[in-house]
């Protein structure tokens, strides 16, 4: 009955067999309750209408309204912003990194690199509301720095790490031959890299930049120290108004609605909707990395 | 690739070392547990308002030194998440600045949520104290009201100067903010267009007022300071300025009680606990805090 784990019936005598699938058959569980309590107890949220829920702005706990626009719509303007600002960074470091610094200097720099990406979001959260707010404040003359321009940033300079070192992973990653063989043939380094070496290892690239901007989207207490918390969509794209994303609103709000109507069941529509968003990113990402890994 | 592989994976070795990382952790560990692991502790739970937290740290401690065996924990949150996990079972004592709303009653119905007046307080309209020296010490409820729902959008319209107003909101079920919306709106869930910024606690919201040169925002007059000023408002035809004094006298106008609320009537340490904040020792503690003392209510 136990065939479909192992085509090797020899494996089923061996208790550590039987300890491993244990285990991965209860994180599989433990994903498939998680992911099941999330739809099921924001059902009374869907009921009411699916895209009224996704796109109505107006928020009021006391009178039972609900609707998710202006944190989807923060959600979606901060990554973007994040994105933007991380990339050019991300992947010129990348390439530098793994093209043009001796291999020494090169651990010494994803090392660095690696120790930016494991810091708490919390700690940039500090920094961001400490320093980075006041500066943007000051250099564009708001009557505060709690954006989501500021948020944007914040957000950007965290992800850069990420992005960078696995960006970088995926470039090297490219055999050398590539390049030996670009070289060979008269390119420079950068023509070998750009020709040769860089349609290689896009997927990988992009894989990272996924990764990446999954960790963006769910970020918490960064973005809650910086955003502002206001339930608005800004007139005109103006990105130097306060806004609020999915995840700093569950943040603000999750204690006081715990278990309580109609208020819990749409905060945790919220968390659905960020869950299926960030399972899209960190799956297309997984996939794109794997594929390269092949 | 290197030796390790070669020779295959020290299974002893490894084990070895996460044995001994283990037991480091928990030697630790233990050490700090030992130390209150005193027979039998109760543990009394208080969450809510962060402007009856101080009267509640206070008391706890003292009460702690009379009673050892007695471990009372005290948190912050706001007076929506007081009452909510009073409600849900999750702290014994819910700390509120503000009645309970009918639906929280209504979600919470089969407990008895029922409330103790441990204190009172003024909620203060507070200001950057750079606005304040300029000049604009006190508003009319109109004005409070134009400037909130963003009708009046600089400083200068109330006579301080000609900058933007940061206005400061706050999380919707705070105590603080119902009080303050009910006096300006007449609605305790008023919305405010006018807002720039969400804070909650009144350590946030103070923290914010007094680093922008240009906010109003709302307060515990307990939380102001030199950083921070309250405006005085209207009563009748005179301004009042949200004193210690004028708020103990019942002159200012944003008066609030101060709660502790109980699923239930309190019995055992929870009564102790709570006759004990609202008895004479809990009279200096009260005071201390910033608040008027209401006696034996």
């Amino acid at each position: 009955m136990f065939s479909f784990l192992v085509p090797d019936r020899r494996c089923h005598a061996d208790p550590m067999f039987w300890i491993t699938v244990f285990f991965a058959g209860l994180v599989l569980l433990v994903a498939i309750i998680f992911f099941s309590y999330l739809i099921f107890e924001s059902m009374p949220i869907w009921e009411q209408g699916v895209w009224a829920f996704l796109t109505s702005v107006e928020w009021e706990p006391a009178e039972d309204i609900y609707g998710a626009g202006a944190m989807i719509y923060g959600s979606f303007i901060v990554t973007t912003l994040a994105l933007l600002f991380a990339l050019p960074f991300a992947l010129c470091g990348a390439v530098t990194a793994s093209e043009f610094l001796s291999p020494r200097t090169r651990l010494v720099f994803k090392g660095a690199m690696e120790i930016m990406a494991g810091a708490p979001g919390v700690v940039y959260g500090l920094l961001g509301a400490a320093l980075l707010s006041l500066w943007i404040k000051d250099f564009f003359g708001l009557i505060d720095g709690a954006t989501l321009f500021t948020a944007g940033i914040l957000l950007g300079i965290m992800i850069l790490p990420t992005i960078m070192t696995l960006a970088e992973d995926a470039i090297h990653s490219v055999p050398g031959e590539y390049r030996d063989t670009a070289l060979s043939l008269g390119l420079t380094p950068l023509q070998a890299f750009l020709k040769a070496v860089a349609p290689r290892a896009l997927p990988g690239v992009i894989g990272a930049v996924l990764l990446g901007l999954g960790r963006a989207l769910g970020e918490t207490i960064a973005v809650m120290l910086v955003i502002g918390g206001l339930d608005i969509v800004p007139s005109g794209f103006d990105l130097f108004s306060p806004g609020q994303n999915i995840p700093s609103k569950l943040g603000r709000e999750a204690a006081e609605a715990i278990g309580s109507g109609l208020h819990w069941n749409a905060l945790l529509a919220l968390g659905a909707v960020l869950f299926f968003g960030t399972m899209l990113l960190t799956g297309a990402g997984s996939w794109l990395l794997r594929r390269n890994k092949v | 690739m290197n030796k390790k592989q070669v020779n295959g994976f020290n299974w002893i070795k490894m084990m070895n070392r996460v044995l001994f990382l283990a037991f480091f952790c928990l030697g630790f560990w233990s050490v700090g547990i030992g130390f209150s692991s005193a027979d039998e502790i109760k543990t009394v739970r208080v969450v809510g308002s962060t402007t009856v937290a101080p009267i509640a740290a206070r008391a706890a401690e003292a009460f702690s030194k009379k009673h050892p065996g007695i471990r009372i924990v005290v948190n912050g949150g706001g007076s929506g998440v007081g009452i909510n996990a009073v409600g849900r079972g999750l702290a014994e004592i819910g700390m509120a600045s503000r009645q309970v709303t009918d639906k929280e009653k209504k979600n919470f119905a089969s407990v008895h949520l029922t409330d103790h007046i441990v204190g009172r307080d003024g909620v203060a309209c507070a200001i950057s104290s750079e606005i304040f020296n300029a000049g604009v010490t006190q508003l009319t409820r109109e004005q409070i009201a134009d400037i909130y729902s963003g009708k009046i959008k600089s400083w200068k319209a109330v006579g301080g100067p000609d900058r933007p107003i940061l206005v400061i909101d706050k999380e919707k079920h705070r105590g603080t903010r119902h009080v303050f919306m009910e006096y300006v709106f007449n609605d305790v869930n008023a919305r405010a267009k006018g807002a720039k910024l969400i804070t909650g606690s009144n350590n946030e919201e103070r923290s914010k007022i007094a680093q922008s040169d240009s906010a109003v925002g709302m307060l515990s007059a307990a939380w102001l300071n030199a950083d921070v000023e309250g405006v005085a408002l209207k009563k009748g035809d005179t301004f009042i300025a949200p004193t210690v004094e004028n708020i103990q006298s019942g002159m200012y106008p944003v008066i609030r009680d101060l709660l502790f609320i109980t699923a239930g009537e309190p019995k055992g340490i929870l009564k102790d606990f709570i006759d004990f904040v609202r008895g004479e020792e809990g009279r200096s503690i009260v005071t201390e805090s910033g608040y008027v003392f209401v006696p034996g209510s």
